[in-house]
């Protein structure tokens, strides 16, 4: 086998490795776990008592809204954090980069407020 | 060092995740696969940051992060449209082009 | 941003070189004042955006060419983004394909039933996100480019949301462009992990040093390149493009199976040309397998349909695959090197305006006749002869037919292949040969049904194209037929679009 054929040798062992845990996880799990099937284990589970309704329950559409907009803002102080523990050193350069970051991320918050999207009504 | 340990994790973990875009057929369920292969990347280069002794890696990580939530926030927004017109999820259904 | 993150103890300030980042700084001004003007204004003056939005599209070429003008690399962040003549090529390339695809949308987002500011905003930051690609070298840099581009373009793909087939469309876009990334990314890791940098320059060196030998990196730079392999709907990846291009808004389509595709390109010839050419042994097979693959799959499956976008969905991947082709012998030798990177270059920016001219006659046509149909052209020349002959020359320039720019860039593609000498790239040369004769087939057959056919519903009322369409249209075609006679302004481009190396 040439040299070159072997690097690609390590693409292939990978992509079969890759398959093969699936295949074994899965398998290993279907072989082990015993199988009774019973009409109470199709029942949602809630806590013992018995579920009343179907599980398809909907959410106002607002939490999603309001859901990513937290994600959104939280991942983004990611950025501040860094910068926050070495204040002096970064002095006014760091500042105002900083400002600019979070004038921009203001300007999302300013879009979502006037698009009516923070009104809970 | 533990390096081997975390690269045989992150690559569990993007096996799985991809596993999961590829067999899975509702939209959430593909999401949070992908998010899977995110993690096993960030894993992946704090491993390699830690081992080299620089911050690259976790720098790059926490830009995966930031930009992954941008990323799911609008793959939702796409899954909550398809939702809103054929009340489903199902990515079998979304099958109206083909050929 | 990445110095200031670093918990340095003696905090030097970066030298910020405002002239070379003068483009980027306009256009993030311009996509805060489309917000605040959305933001701040009634719905019926939205209309607002769309002009400011391509007053600043034009504004940041200004600074383009004034930094041609004064020349030299400009080298910044420890060499992270560099600002070349590859990088300034570019730059303008996105920025008129930008223009072109707002001229495009005017009137379609004006009178659909869609939000205005929005769509401009996203547009505009799409089209950033590609002016950063083209100064990315380093491979978070590369990453976030690639986002900030790829991100408002999902919303586009489907932003006719209360339509089922825009749904799917923004689905399909979405999943495969993240799955991608997330491959990439993945690609990305091994090869950080291995050389402890992610600065295109430093990680070459590495490749040709001992890290090249080593079995990770070639994973990784297979992981890297199929994940850019999505981005330009290369086959056997190209499943979401048919359905994203017909779902979408067809302006939307015009931009993405241009720009996009360009912005996919931009990075890999980035990361082949500047990082992984130590490894040219990975890169010639697997872009060959590619090249040929994308160009004959998308010419075979191009040839049944009936549907003009599908078509030029198709076609598009097939001319993915042409531009792929000359990648299957870089690195073979230096002068090749040189010889592929001008044909990539020269063919995207030709491939980039015929395309955007031929679907700015498609969203012409379909104002009037409400068809995706390929027979809903029949009869064009009879009642809209301007248009006709319009996208004749668009076709036959695309099937590479002088005197029509596109010869040209085929050229180019057979230049750089028959220049390695070598099997490879003379087996490539017949691939790409043969897959121009099945392309001109379909091409021609459009250019049959407009000037033979009669009219499907004998509808001959003439059609009104109104003004931004028609400036596009008239921009594109003055490109295809001037260039295609004086081929040296490409050439000339191309070759002077090359790196600024040991940034």
């Amino acid at each position: 086998m040439s040299a070159f054929l072997r690097e690609y040798l390590t693409v292939a062992i990978f992509t079969g490795v890759a398959f093969g845990l699936l295949a074994g996880v899965l398998s290993v799990g279907k072989l082990i776990r015993p199988v009774r099937p019973q009409a109470e284990k199709y029942f949602n589970y809630e806590s013992g008592v018995d579920a009343v309704g179907t599980g398809w329950v909907q959410s106002p559409i607002r939490y999603y809204v309001f859901a990513l907009l937290f994600v959104m803002f939280d991942v983004e102080a990611v950025f501040i954090f860094p910068w926050a523990t070495q204040l002096e050193i970064y002095g006014w350069f760091g500042a105002v980069e900083m400002g600019i970051f979070i004038v921009l991320l203001a300007l999302g918050l300013l879009y979502a407020w006037r698009k009516g999207v923070l009104r809970w009504t | 060092m533990l390096l081997n340990e975390f690269l045989f994790l992150a690559a569990a973990l993007f096996a799985l995740g991809v596993y999961g875009v590829i067999s899975r057929r509702n939209g959430v369920m593909v999401l949070m696969s992908i998010e899977l292969i995110l993690n096993s990347v960030n894993i992946n280069l704090v491993a390699f940051g830690a081992m080299n002794g620089n911050l690259t890696g976790q720098v790059f990580a926490l830009f995966i992060i930031a930009v992954a939530a941008a990323e799911v926030g609008v793959g939702l927004a796409i899954v909550l449209a398809i939702f809103r017109n054929r009340r489903s999820v199902d990515l079998d259904e979304v099958d109206l082009m083909k050929g | 941003m990445l110095a200031a993150l670093a918990p340095v103890l003696a905090f030097a300030r970066p030298a910020i070189d405002w002239h070379a980042l003068a483009p980027e700084i306009i256009l993030t001004a311009t996509i805060c004042i489309v917000l605040l003007v959305d933001v701040s204004t009634s719905e019926r003056n939205r209309w607002a955006t769309s002009s400011i939005a391509g007053i600043g599209m034009l504004a940041a070429l200004i600074p383009i060419l004034t930094l041609a003008v004064k020349g030299g690399p400009r080298i910044m962040f420890g060499g992270a983004y560099v600002v070349d003549d590859f990088a300034l090529v570019l730059k303008a390339l996105f920025l008129v394909a930008g223009y072109v695809t707002l001229l495009l949308s005017t009137n379609e987002i004006a009178e659909g039933d869609f939000w205005e500011g929005e769509y401009y905003l996203l547009v505009l930051s799409s089209v950033f996100g590609m002016t950063v690609m083209a100064s990315a070298r380093d491979l978070i840099t590369i990453f976030i480019a690639l986002e900030m581009l790829s991100i408002p373009a999902y919303l586009l793909a489907g932003w006719r949301k209360r339509e089922v087939k825009g749904n799917e469309a923004g689905m399909k876009y979405y999943l495969m462009g993240v799955f991608a990334t997330a491959v990439m990314l993945y690609g990305m890791s091994l090869i950080y992990g291995g050389t402890n940098s992610t600065v295109l320059a430093e990680i070459g060196r590495q490749i040709h040093g001992s890290f090249g030998k080593e079995p990770v990196a070639a994973l990784g730079i297979v992981f890297v390149l199929v994940g850019f392999a999505f981005k330009v709907s290369a086959v056997p990846f190209h499943n979401w493009a048919p359905d994203t291009y017909e779902g979408a808004p067809i302006p939307i389509t015009a931009f993405l199976s241009v720009a996009s595709k360009a912005a996919g390109f931009v990075a890999i010839l980035q990361l082949v040309f500047l990082a992984f050419l130590g490894r040219g042994d990975v890169i010639r097979p697997l872009m060959w397998i590619l090249a040929a693959l994308t160009m004959t799959v998308g010419n075979l499956i191009a040839l049944r349909q009936t549907n003009i976008v599908r078509l030029f969905a198709y076609s598009s991947v097939a001319q993915a695959g042409f531009m792929l082709a000359p990648l299957a012998v870089v690195g073979s030798s230096a002068s090749t090197t040189r010889e592929v990177l001008q044909a990539v270059v020269g063919y995207l920016l030709i491939y980039t305006v015929v395309n955007l001219g031929a679907f700015a006659v498609i969203i012409a046509v379909g104002r009037k006749t409400k068809s995706g149909e390929i027979s809903s052209f029949g009869g064009l020349f009879e009642y809209a002869p301007g248009l006709a002959v319009a996208m004749g020359a668009f076709l036959f320039a695309l099937a590479g037919i002088p005197p029509l720019v596109g010869w040209f860039a085929k050229f180019q593609v057979f230049k750089a292949l028959v220049s390695q000498g070598g099997a490879s790239g003379i087996t490539m040369a017949v691939v790409v040969g043969v897959n121009s004769v099945i392309a001109l087939y379909y091409y021609a057959n459009i250019a049959r049904t407009m000037f033979m056919d009669a009219p499907p519903d004998g509808d001959r009322t003439p059609i009104r194209v109104p003004v931004p369409l028609l400036a596009a249209m008239g921009m594109a075609a003055a490109a295809t037929l001037v260039v295609g006679f004086i081929p040296g302004v490409v050439a000339h481009l191309a070759e002077h679009a090359t790196f600024a190396l040991g940034g």
